[in-house]
């Protein structure tokens, strides 16, 4: 009795397994993807027109939220029935969740653009905005080359040109800030020109009792100050080459194996706060600004924050090459921001990305630490802010501004994060953690 | 879990009066056997619909390579087949395991030694303790999370205190420190749950009948002793449960890793429900995170079974 019954209850969920797995699998429709509706081509009849009524756009950002905030309030002032409801998350859960974000019903109106938005200006789901670069004339207000690296490769179905998914407002570098107070204590008197001169005054500053550099490698930190050294001894086009996944470039080079070996020196010889490993970016800058370290590897980012906090007290410098007579060379990308195809506003979240390419909105990008994407339209920045614009043109001059690694493939970043922590703590050998690198490469480009 | 058995004792218990009165046919029986079932429906059908439906997606996702936003291919069991042969997916699986022993294990132990303290005897301001031990249990993990980091830090109160005893050498950034970093975590999971552990055996203790202990006391039985003789055998079906929840935690586990280090330094804390999350939504292979959670599904299944054959059988 109790078997049959037993048995009887196991043929029973058996057939409800069955039952529900069969149309399942018998329905094209349940193919994931298959379902994900893809907005239309929306027809903007008038990029210009401002909107006669009370609209809020909704912007989602992960880069200099002060920044964002003066950014919106001057664009209120000036749009009084348009309100912008800055949504900010950190970096690595903005890109996370990029992909969901922008492919679900409650997108935001404008989104800073990322790694992962060029798939998405594949599928449709951000909005081509090469229409509104004719109403506005946008070329005029933006170097073409910044708007170059936003048209995602593809060309533009409402006119034919160049398409376009997004407006920079401020382009970022990588760089070194110092502690001027702490660096004159180590006997340090000013940017050092060669990498090698670099780690005199690192030397310096740890014989002087001080901690070198800090380092944030718990999140994206750590990456930052790989790349910088790669930066001076991969020769740049190589590095794009495996950037953008050319086929047959490699990061398994002598160039990568000696960026890699100098930063398990540098972990060696204690130049690095005691936790960097245990130490996010935002913790590592806080410690800089109160005086914990004498250098801090982070970008430019950072330098409305720091300037406020230590006023003349902080300079910045890009990491010098092999030789003094050497290009500059720093990691860098424009923020910009991208419109969803879903948005109820065009013309609303049209009219804040030309106020974007305004004079006004250049002067608060300068501000904040970020190139103006017109250096011309905005007066001379004073402090550290003067020595990143400085050091920019020199980097732009030089031809020397590289995208961030991570780039490279989609789990990129986790496979840099843990990897540099690992040279840091001196775990891994500099050969084993390329070639991890060039695996994640492989795999990726080889689909 | 638990309500087919007690709503089989139910029928059993409004039928079986009939039984004495007169001899019942099978068809009756069978059809207030049945009865049962339809109490249990609404609750089959909530948890139908929000549990059992988006599991079998996953499964179903499990088949597919896909990247969340374009059209799926077909893979088959092939995203199964990348998961055994990751190093990096082994790897967490042994890190998983070593937070059984600081999330079920330690706050078992614990939790019966706050237990076998608090338990017996009434003592001023015990409510207070009850509330303190179950703190933790009410705060998100998140914000647990968040809350260690800042203790762990550099100048964090952990190594503060290392300080203040004059233990210098020792103060470190724990969640950075490739040797400190997992045990770290862990002692976050003991903090958390040994209350919960301790609230469960708590209320055990409370259907103890009296008289055993004072039977016990009569035979001349210190405080261990009847700890041992007389608490402990009649906590079995608690400490079935508490194992159950804490185990289910520590393979299970998540919020706390992600905030605290995710997953670093190297991969020293990396937890396959942290790489389920990552293959998700930041390298874009879904049907390999999907499989990857159903095998972990499955793992947790089988440890659970495994649980509860025991404890059953020991009774």
């Amino acid at each position: 009795m109790e078997r049959t019954h037993r048995v009887r209850r196991r043929v029973a969920a058996g057939a409800c397994a069955v039952a529900l797995v069969l149309p399942l699998t018998a329905c094209d429709a349940l193919t994931p993807g298959s379902a994900a509706a893809v907005p239309g081509q929306r027809s903007v009849p008038s990029p210009t027109a401002v909107p006669d009524e009370d609209i809020t756009l909704r912007l989602q950002f992960a880069d200099a939220p002060l920044m964002v905030d003066a950014l919106i309030a001057a664009f209120e002032k000036e749009h009084p029935r348009i309100g912008v409801e800055p949504q900010y998350k950190t970096f690595s859960d903005y890109v996370q969740n990029l992909k969901l974000t922008m492919t679900s019903d409650t997108a935001p109106d404008i989104a800073q653009y990322a790694v992962g938005m060029t798939d998405l200006a594949a599928d449709g789901h951000i909005l081509d905005l090469a229409p509104y670069r004719e109403a506005y004339g946008w070329d005029e207000a933006i170097p073409p080359v910044s708007l170059d690296q936003l048209t995602a490769g593809q060309t533009s179905k409402a006119t034919g040109g160049r398409a376009l998914f997004g407006v920079p407002a401020g382009l970022s570098m990588t760089g070194i800030y110092y502690n001027k107070e702490l660096a004159e204590k180590a006997g340090i008197d000013g940017p050092p020109n060669t990498v090698a001169e670099f780690e005199e005054q690192l030397a310096a500053a740890k014989k002087a009792g001080l901690t070198p550099l800090g380092v944030g490698a718990l999140d994206s930190g750590g990456l930052h100050l790989w790349a910088a050294l790669l930066n001076q001894t991969m020769p740049t086009d190589d590095y794009w080459d495996w950037v953008n996944g050319t086929e047959g470039a490699t990061i398994e080079t002598p160039a990568a194996v000696t960026a890699s070996e100098l930063v398990v020196e540098w972990g060696r010889k204690g130049y690095y706060n005691e936790s960097a490993n245990g130490t996010a970016q935002v913790d590592s800058t806080a410690q800089f600004a109160k005086g914990d370290s004498v250098f801090l590897i982070n970008g430019n980012w950072a330098a409305g924050q720091l300037a406020t906090v230590m006023g003349d007290n902080v300079g910045f410098f890009p990491m010098p090459g092999e030789r003094a007579s050497d290009p500059t060379v720093a990691s860098g990308f424009s923020v910009s921001y991208a419109v969803s195809s879903r948005t109820e506003h065009p013309e609303a979240a049209g009219l804040f990305l030309d106020f974007l390419t305004s004079p006004e909105a250049g002067q608060i990008i300068s501000d904040n630490g970020f190139m103006a994407p017109n250096p011309e339209a905005v007066k001379k920045p004073e402090g550290v802010l003067a020595d990143i614009a400085e050091g920019h043109l020199r980097a732009v001059a030089d031809d020397g501004i590289t995208t961030f690694p991570d780039f490279a493939a989609p789990a990129m970043l986790d496979r840099l994060r843990s990897g540099v922590q690992k040279l840091i703590a001196d775990r891994v050998e500099p050969a084993d953690y390329l070639d991890s690198l060039q695996d994640e490469w492989e795999e990726h480009h080889a689909e | 879990m638990p309500s087919r058995p007690q709503v089989q004792q139910a029928t059993k218990a409004r039928v079986e009066p009939q039984d004495a009165a007169r001899v019942q046919s099978p068809g009756t029986r069978r059809r207030s056997a049945y009865r049962g079932y339809v109490y249990v429906l609404p609750a089959f059908a909530v948890y139908f619909c929000f549990a059992v439906l988006p599991a079998l997606h996953t499964a179903y996702l499990s088949l597919f390579e896909w990247d969340g936003v374009t059209l799926g291919d077909w893979v088959g069991l092939g995203n199964y087949q990348e998961i055994l042969q990751d190093p990096i997916l082994r790897r967490s699986v042994f890190n998983a395991l070593v937070l059984v022993v600081f999330f079920s294990f330690v706050p078992i132990v614990l939790g019966l030694a706050m237990t076998g303290l608090l338990a017996r005897y009434r003592r001023p301001g015990m409510g207070a303790y009850r509330f303190l031990f179950m703190l933790p249990q009410v705060v998100p993990l998140v914000a647990v999370g968040v809350t260690w980091r800042w203790l762990y830090g550099d100048d964090g109160l952990v190594n503060q205190a290392f300080r203040a005893v004059g233990l210098d050498g020792v103060t470190r950034a724990w969640l950075g420190d490739f040797g400190a970093a997992l045990i770290a975590v862990g002692l976050v999971g003991t903090w958390v749950l040994s209350g919960l552990c301790m609230m469960l055996f708590l209320s055990g203790v409370q259907k103890v009948d009296p008289s055993l202990y004072e039977a016990a006391r009569l035979d001349g039985a210190g405080p261990v002793r009847e700890f041992v003789s007389v608490t402990l055998p009649h906590l079995r079906g608690e400490l079935a449960v508490a194992m159950t929840v804490t185990t289910v935690a520590a393979l299970a586990s998540f919020d706390i890793v992600y905030v605290t280090t995710n997953g670093g330094p190297g991969e020293q804390t990396t937890v396959p429900g942290l790489l389920v999350y990552r293959l998700a939504f930041s390298e874009g292979k879904v049907g390999l995170a999907a499989a990857l959670a159903v095998v972990l599904g499955c793992l947790i299944l089988a440890i659970v079974y495994l649980i509860n054959r025991l404890s059953r059988s020991e009774s």
